[in-house]
């Protein structure tokens, strides 16, 4: 069942400059987790917000359920699609404590039954003891939770969130986010999630859409995204990919750190860019080789060498935390992925 | 940062948050709000047609009317309004920023009790002021000088406060308090890393204050002194009676003087211009005055120590206190009680024609506490408008609201008796065109309040209640006017509290036997019956200390 | 034109002959109940005399370029002869209150207007802001103080004075004329009322009737140059003078005798006695009944109480004025007129240039 369906949606700020939103086209299945990422002003939040209703499209159609949220000569406002919304800010009233915030949206219900949902949200997230409690004498993760709970309450057939874990401490991030996570699937929630951390994207999507400069760049699984990145922009913005050039040959692709034999398919002699990420290059000391070392980054578990190669393209690749090179060491860089890397015809 | 954790004091967000927030603000909201601009629209209607009035006349009077006052009076007029202007604003400026520094900065010895001090004469009325005064220090008459002359046996020259130096003198006494208090929250939000660095740089303390401390609060000050200014601009009885003449003074003895209202429209054209000027100045320098916000590193900037110097500075500030709160109080109390053991001044003080004091007391009180209920109300749809949708028309209408601000209360109550008469004849003659000329005077505090309540509640949170299932109209009745309710309400007590002290337009907008305190401390003042005034000004201060000691306890220095 | 005319012909010459004639009582003309008793009664006689038959209630608005303290003490009066009705007073400046009868025309506010001189009401009856209402006790008034329409009618005479105090001067340099006021020995020991006041309003008017206005400007400007101390009203000029912080102040002659009541040293003078010399200048309180008035029963009977003898003995008791009323005796101490030359004004034809008069004072930036 699908509980979202986005069609074409098109949406533009200022006129004259560009479209916050162009052409968005995507469907939430029951139960799925869908992220949209990308980095900051790339229209996944303004996506988020045309969804809950806060925002007007300038063209296309979303469907909840069956229903028509917006469409041509067609707007539902907010308080009317039954979504749950989490905010970046969390956004607690501070003037009602925590009980009643999470009972905010179930008005109307009949007062045993908003008793009993309250308690078992309360019980959900951890904060039994905290009902009594004001916004203010809350910690940052508390208050989001808090805040997960309100949304949740009444039950919505669909939860948005906004980038609902960047005002927290790292460790306490991963802790909520895994949390978050499960309670979510428990509840087999339909969410639309947006971070414009990649990390967070492919821990918390079962399905991710790629955004940048108002457009949808691939929609698919994380693997997908990942390793079969649709465009450049989502094989650099996933892994944090360099790209090298190279040229098709019959048995493969020749670049300078070494031929790469992955059938690819385009004529010989093409240009191509290859995404090269941090675990696909592998090298060793060598006098004569065609690369420096011209950075070392410790980071615990290992060491992320910065390799200038000769040609002056800088890539990076990672060895285990007891093996420390020093800066300005001449090294053979290698190319050495292990499996197929993201290929795209040479950009001019 | 290790701040998730630790609860939070209120209203602390970072500084990421809330420009993540005002950017979203900032977006527009694709449905205008038509019925909230068309509220805010009307609001800014009713405010601003005596004001069109008023110039329209003056445009369209006579040639001659305005030949005449060129020739005669402009220019002096100009020039005494501009002159006592700086005077006032440069006085009111180093008063209150200095003696905020000794009580934020410094180790002064009883610094909470001079917290209060300086903030009080706030209560009082400059005009009221300047009668105690006066009647203290009137050159041969005065009650100093009298008593100097039967101590020492010969006449002593005391400074007169007649004329200019002495109503600069009252004003700058009773004025500076609005620049104690803003000077007084910015000195106390600096941060002590902002001097820290200076030191380590090199720049010793004194050098520090005026290279970094100084320019911080210069957006604070610069709001300040224009406060200031605007509201000499408008000064009518002090002027009035230490004789020194300026618009105001002059435009309300043209309405006494002659039969034709021209000349006076002419005066008051002239004036408004003038208070536009520097309202337009007021509200450029309005964005920037923002206190430094409270971030979580924030510690307080360390105390400086007087040493030598606190004898002179408790000398100096004892000395303000003394004059501009304690003097006042003092006098108006020993005259009250010398009003009420002498029964025949007694038996005047109550009365007035069939009017008693209850009732003047209840005319101020019935009609302040009206006008601050409608200029609150009145202020939100425009304060909403301006804030959650932000545009140019929006920036408009809310501007036009603060145009009461530069209207004296002398040229409102023309423009009203002019308009009102021909229009609503009705209402002329009630004690509503009263209240009426206090809402259009004092609305624009009210919006300036509503507005900074607003802007302390993030719009996620109303977003929060539409998602929740809330209409507009509910979410903001449910969740946004709960949380900007404390400061509508010190909206309205800041409107009650200049209410009860107006006075030119009460003195000629009031109908027969329709006494506020205010004017009836004017008109048994000003037939030199003073100490039959005093109990009627003593009350009025005391229950303008109410509203005032509210306002205050919002303050941070006051907690 | 010519009823105004007839009019001050007609002050003219009582004024004429009361200068001439001895000070004696006129004889009183058959008594009407409404002179007579001076007790409690006179309710039932005054009503006797009415034109309306209403009871006397309800709210009453009084205009008065009287200042307050001075009106007050009438009013209560008042009030205990009739209890019914409540005084709504609105007091201020002549002009002021004149201004705000002309504005309130189509709209009527007020019920009576009492002013200090006689310039105002008669420029305003001539705008036709009041209505005739003439009491029984306006017979035995001088005629040329009620107005032919019986638009107003007169209440008391005042006189322009010199008050000093007599600690700071001796009698030997006592000015005898109101151009004494200019010579340089007085520089700085002077004061007087400002251009917001009625009576010195009106004796501007008076003296540029009389002396032209190159003179009077003369006068005004010679006032200025001698550093002369103008206040908003009389009462704090003789306070000054009272206090000794000025040797002389020009005021109204009752101003002399309220300031002597409360024992300061002071003295007075009744200025230009002499011949081919100005006169003392004087002028009257009047009251008038405004058109389209709310009440007017009740406010003709505060007129009628004005005239009567209880009402005219206030104002010869509580404030040492001279009653119009003929029989009512002055206070102790106070002069009679008749003692004195008085000037002749023209009241009408000074009515009709009010507007030259501000021009003057503006002119000359009288404060």
């Amino acid at each position: 069942m699908i509980a979202l369906d986005v069609r074409h949606l098109s949406k533009r700020f200022y006129s004259g400059q560009n479209p916050a939103v162009f052409d968005v086209s995507f469907t939430v299945q029951q139960g799925e987790i869908l992220v949209l990422v990308g980095p900051s002003g790339c229209g996944k939040t303004t996506t988020l917000r045309l969804i809950a209703g806060l925002e007007r499209p300038d063209a296309g159609e979303i469907y909840l359920g069956r229903q028509i949220a917006a469409a041509q000569g067609t707007f539902l406002p907010p308080e009317q699609r039954g979504i749950g919304m989490v905010f970046q800010d969390h956004a607690l009233f501070p003037h009602l404590n925590v009980y009643d915030n999470i009972a905010f949206g179930l008005r109307g219900k009949p007062s045993a039954e908003i008793r009993q949902t309250v308690r078992e949200l309360l019980n959900m997230v951890g904060l039994e003891p905290l009902a009594k409690r004001f916004p203010h004498a809350l910690s940052g993760g508390e208050r989001q939770r808090v805040a997960l709970a309100r949304a949740l309450a009444p039950h919505p057939v669909l939860v948005l969130m906004d980038e609902p874990f960047s005002s927290l401490d790292t460790d306490l991030r991963l802790e909520m986010r895994e949390q978050v996570r499960s309670l979510l699937k428990a509840m087999n929630a339909s969410v639309v999630f947006v971070t414009h951390d990649q990390e967070e994207a492919l821990y918390m999507g079962d399905r991710l859409a790629v955004f940048q400069k108002g457009r949808l760049e691939q929609l698919g699984t994380p693997e997908q995204v990942f390793q079969n990145s649709a465009t450049r922009f989502v094989a650099e913005f996933m892994g944090n990919s360099a790209f090298l050039s190279g040229e098709v040959i019959p048995g493969g692709i020749q670049t300078e750190v070494g031929l790469l034999s992955q059938p690819v398919d385009l004529p010989t002699g093409s240009q191509v860019e290859l995404a090269v990420r941090v675990d696909d290059l592998d090298f060793y000391p060598d006098p004569a080789g065609n690369a420096v070392i011209v950075e070392r980054i410790f980071r615990g578990v290992q060491n992320v060498y910065r390799l200038r190669l000769d040609s002056g393209l800088t890539l990076q690749a990672f060895k285990e935390h007891i093996t420390m090179l020093p800066v300005g060491q001449r090294i053979q860089a290698k190319l050495n992925p292990g499996h197929p890397l993201n290929v795209f015809p040479a950009s001019h | 940062m290790n701040r998730s954790d630790a609860p939070m004091p209120p209203a602390l967000v970072s500084p990421l948050q809330r420009l993540r927030a005002a950017s979203n603000r900032l977006t527009t909201r694709s449905a205008f709000p038509v019925l909230l601009a068309g509220l805010a629209g009307l609001v800014a209607l009713f405010l601003a047609v005596p004001v069109v009035y008023i110039i329209l006349r003056a445009v369209g009077a006579d040639g001659e009317a305005w030949q005449r006052l060129l020739q005669a009076r402009l220019w002096k007029l100009l020039g005494n309004t501009l002159l006592l202007m700086l005077a006032v604003t440069g006085g009111a400026l180093v008063t209150g920023a200095s003696m905020a520094w000794l009580t934020e900065r410094s180790d002064l010895p009883g610094r909470k009790y001079f917290r209060w001090m300086f903030a009080l004469p706030l209560a009082i009325p400059a005009y009221i002021g300047g009668i105690v005064h006066l009647a203290l220090l009137r050159p041969r008459g005065g009650m100093l000088p009298r008593l100097l002359e039967n101590l020492l046996g010969q006449p002593v020259y005391t400074p007169s406060p007649l004329g200019f130096w002495g109503a600069a003198f009252i004003l700058i006494l009773f004025t500076f308090p609005y620049v104690y208090l803003l000077s007084g929250a910015a000195f106390r939000s600096q941060h002590a890393s902002l001097e820290e660095a200076a030191r380590m740089l090199g720049y010793r303390p004194l050098r520090t204050f005026f290279s970094v401390a100084l320019p911080a609060m210069r957006p604070g000050l610069l709001a300040g002194a224009l406060l200031v200014a605007l509201d000499i601009l408008a000064e009518y009885g002090t002027v009035a009676l230490l004789r020194y003449e300026t618009f105001s003074s002059a435009i309300f003895v043209q309405l006494s003087g002659r039969y034709d209202r021209s000349a006076a429209a002419v005066l008051s054209g002239v004036l408004v211009g003038l208070a536009v000027i520097i309202l337009w100045a007021e509200l450029r320098s309005q964005g920037r005055a923002r206190f430094t916000q409270m971030e979580s590193s924030w510690r307080p900037a360390p105390t400086i120590r007087l040493g030598k110097w606190r004898i002179p500075a408790l000398l100096v500030a004892g000395g303000v206190a003394f004059t501009s709160l304690l003097v006042p109080v003092g006098v108006l109390t020993t005259w009250s009680i010398q009003a009420v053991l002498d029964p025949e001044t007694l038996r005047s003080v109550l009365h007035s024609g069939s009017m008693g004091f209850s009732n003047f007391a209840w005319n101020s009180l019935w009609t302040s506490f009206l006008a601050a209920l409608l200029a609150i109300t009145l202020s939100v749809p425009v304060a909403l408008f301006s804030v959650r949708h932000p545009s140019r028309i929006s920036r408009f209408i809310a501007r036009v609201c603060q145009v009461g601000y530069a209207i004296p209360g002398v040229v409102i109550a023309l423009s009203l008796v002019l308009l009102v008469n021909r229009a609503l004849p009705f209402l002329y003659a009630t004690p509503l065109i009263v209240v009426i000329a206090y809402v259009l005077r004092h609305v624009p505090q009210a919006v300036r309040a509503s507005e900074a309540a607003l802007n302390q509640v993030s719009p996620t949170l109303e977003e929060a209640a539409r998602v929740s299932g809330r209409t507009p109209v509910q979410a903001f009745v449910q969740v946004t006017f709960p949380l900007i309710l404390p400061g509508l309400l010190a909206g309205g007590a800041l409107v009650f509290l200049t209410s009860l002290k107006e006075l030119p337009a009460t003195l000629l907008l009031r109908p027969a036997g329709f006494d506020t305190l205010a004017v009836r401390v004017w008109v048994w003042a000003s037939d030199g019956f003073y100490v039959q005034a005093a109990p009627a000004a003593l009350f009025l201060v005391l229950i303008s200390a109410v509203p005032l000691s509210f306002l205050l306890r919002r303050e941070q220095i006051f907690k | 034109m010519s009823l105004p005319r007839i009019a001050s012909l007609l002050f003219i010459l009582v004024l004429l002959l009361t200068a001439c004639t001895p000070a004696s009582p006129a004889t009183p003309e058959v008594p009407t109940a409404a002179a007579l008793p001076e007790s409690t009664d006179v309710p039932t006689d005054v009503a006797a005399t009415e034109t309306v038959d209403q009871p006397i209630s309800g709210k009453l608005v009084i205009y008065s370029g009287r200042s307050e303290p001075l009106i007050q003490p009438v009013i209560d009066a008042f009030k205990a002869e009739y209890p019914e009705v409540e005084v709504l007073l609105k007091a201020g400046s002549n002009s002021e209150i004149a201004n705000a009868l002309i504005e309130e025309q189509a709209n009527t506010q007020a019920d009576l207007f009492i002013t200090t001189e006689l310039f105002t009401v008669q420029s305003l009856a001539q705008q036709g802001i009041f209505q005739p209402y003439r009491p029984a006790a306006a017979d035995q008034l001088p005629p040329e103080f009620v107005d032919p329409n019986n638009n107003w009618i007169g209440l008391t005479l005042r006189a322009r004075v010199i008050m000093y105090n007599t600690d700071l001067v001796v009698p030997e340099d006592l000015p005898t004329s109101i151009f004494d006021l200019t010579d340089p020995k007085w520089k700085g020991k002077i004061a007087a009322a400002g251009s917001t006041n009625g009576s010195m309003q009106a004796q501007i008017a008076a003296m540029r009737q009389l002396l032209g206005e190159e003179e009077t400007e003369a006068w005004l400007q010679g006032l200025l140059d001698n550093e002369v101390t103008f206040f908003g009203g009389h009462t704090d000029v003789r306070k000054a003078v009272g206090a000794g912080e000025f040797a002389l102040g020009l005021v109204n002659h009752y101003y002399y005798h309220l300031q002597l009541a409360e024992g300061s040293k002071v003295g007075v003078i009744y200025p230009d006695q002499g011949d081919g010399q100005l006169g003392l200048i004087t002028n009257t309180t009047a009251v008038a009944v405004v058109k389209g008035a709310q009440n007017v029963s009740a406010a003709q009977a505060f007129v009628d109480f004005l005239v009567s003898e209880q009402g005219q003995k206030l104002f010869a008791e509580q404030n040492y004025e001279y009653p119009l009323l003929p029989g009512v005796p002055l206070r102790d101490g106070v002069q009679p007129l008749e003692s004195f030359r008085l000037a002749e004004v023209n009241v009408a034809e000074a009515a009709l240039d009010s507007d030259a008069t501000f021009d003057l004072m503006e002119k000359l930036e009288l404060p």
